[in-house]
């Protein structure tokens, strides 16, 4: 499964995406419209079988396999510590690259690209708490306000966050 | 050219089924049976819920024994080296001293492989975290 196109809310493609524009992935978590740069998604996919794993953090819910690769799931949503988003038959999730991982990011639903002029981006609230720590901007279109992620700086937080200080390895 | 094989122990706790290789398996026991203090439940694999089979293993020290408490064993499984797959590196780095090696591809679902000498390492090494309900006897 590919990404889904773009938002017809957004630039459709041939009207926008110019190098004044930015393409991202945009997507429903708890209620908020949030998105992250569209080339760190790999693919859409619909989430398998969850396998649990023992000891893992709320925000690591499990891995599934994807045409035999097994891929671990992060809830956003439990990791900034804003509540869990429910995993159902219909989940599909955001497989992303970011640096060395390779993860699917799960959501209350997937809406797809949309691209954004560089000058629509607005810098984030100064809020340092919860989502809003991780933002690197926010932007409006006719659906309503999309925050900016900055993904490989909340997956590195999530990292950092799960292994104990002095850990060895990772 | 065949394929290695390996041979992997089937059992459940709670309602997880888990995978372990054989050669780590001293033998099938039973929790009864088991000699006092030698039992390791309440692990991170789950609660038990009929504490009948202990998985034995050995212990630390040589000449030792542990038994791991479980609820099922269900058998033995053949599979090959193609369906076992190694955890990803995002987990292993989340989960650096995980009793987790990997998982097995059993009917495309999957299915956890247990280090049983490292979970044996890790409990004893720390409280249990699912500690076994009031009237079970170690």
């Amino acid at each position: 499964m590919s990404p889904p196109g773009p938002s017809s809310d957004a630039h459709p493609i041939g009207h926008g995406a110019t190098g004044q524009d930015a393409w991202f992935f945009c997507l429903r978590i708890l209620g908020g419209r949030y998105a992250f740069e569209a080339p760190l998604v790999v693919e859409v996919v619909r989430l398998g079988p969850l396998t649990r794993l023992p000891a893992a953090p709320a925000f690591l819910p499990g891995v599934f396999t994807h045409r035999g690769e097994v891929l671990p799931v992060l809830d956003i949503g439990q990791l900034v510590g804003q509540g869990t988003i429910a995993i159902r038959a219909s989940t599909r999730a955001a497989v992303v690259h970011c640096g060395p991982w390779k993860l699917a990011v799960i959501s209350d639903g997937l809406e797809g690209l949309v691209v954004i002029p560089h000058r629509h981006l607005e810098p984030p609230p100064a809020e340092s708490s919860g989502m809003a720590e991780f933002l690197s901007g926010v932007a409006r279109d006719r659906q309503g306000t999309i925050a900016v992620l900055d993904l490989p700086r909340l997956v590195e937080a999530a990292r950092s966050r799960a292994v104990p200080a002095g850990s060895a390895g990772a | 050219m065949n394929e290695h094989v390996n041979e992997l122990l089937m059992f459940q706790i709670g309602a997880r089924v888990f995978a372990s290789t054989v050669r780590d398996v001293v033998r099938i026991g039973n929790v009864a049976e088991a000699a006092p203090g030698t039992l390791i439940e309440g692990t991170s694999l789950g609660a038990t819920f009929a504490r009948e089979r202990g998985v034995v293993v050995a212990g630390e020290a040589a000449g030792t024994e542990a038994t791991l408490v479980v609820d099922q064993v269900l058998g033995v499984r053949s599979v090959p080296d193609s369906q076992l797959l190694p955890l990803p590196a995002f987990v292993t780095a989340v989960i650096p001293a995980s009793a987790v090696s990997g998982l097995v591809l059993l009917e495309d679902a999957p299915t956890l492989v247990v280090d049983l000498p490292a979970l044996v390492r890790e409990r004893l090494a720390a409280p249990p975290a699912h500690p076994p309900p009031p009237h079970a006897t170690a």
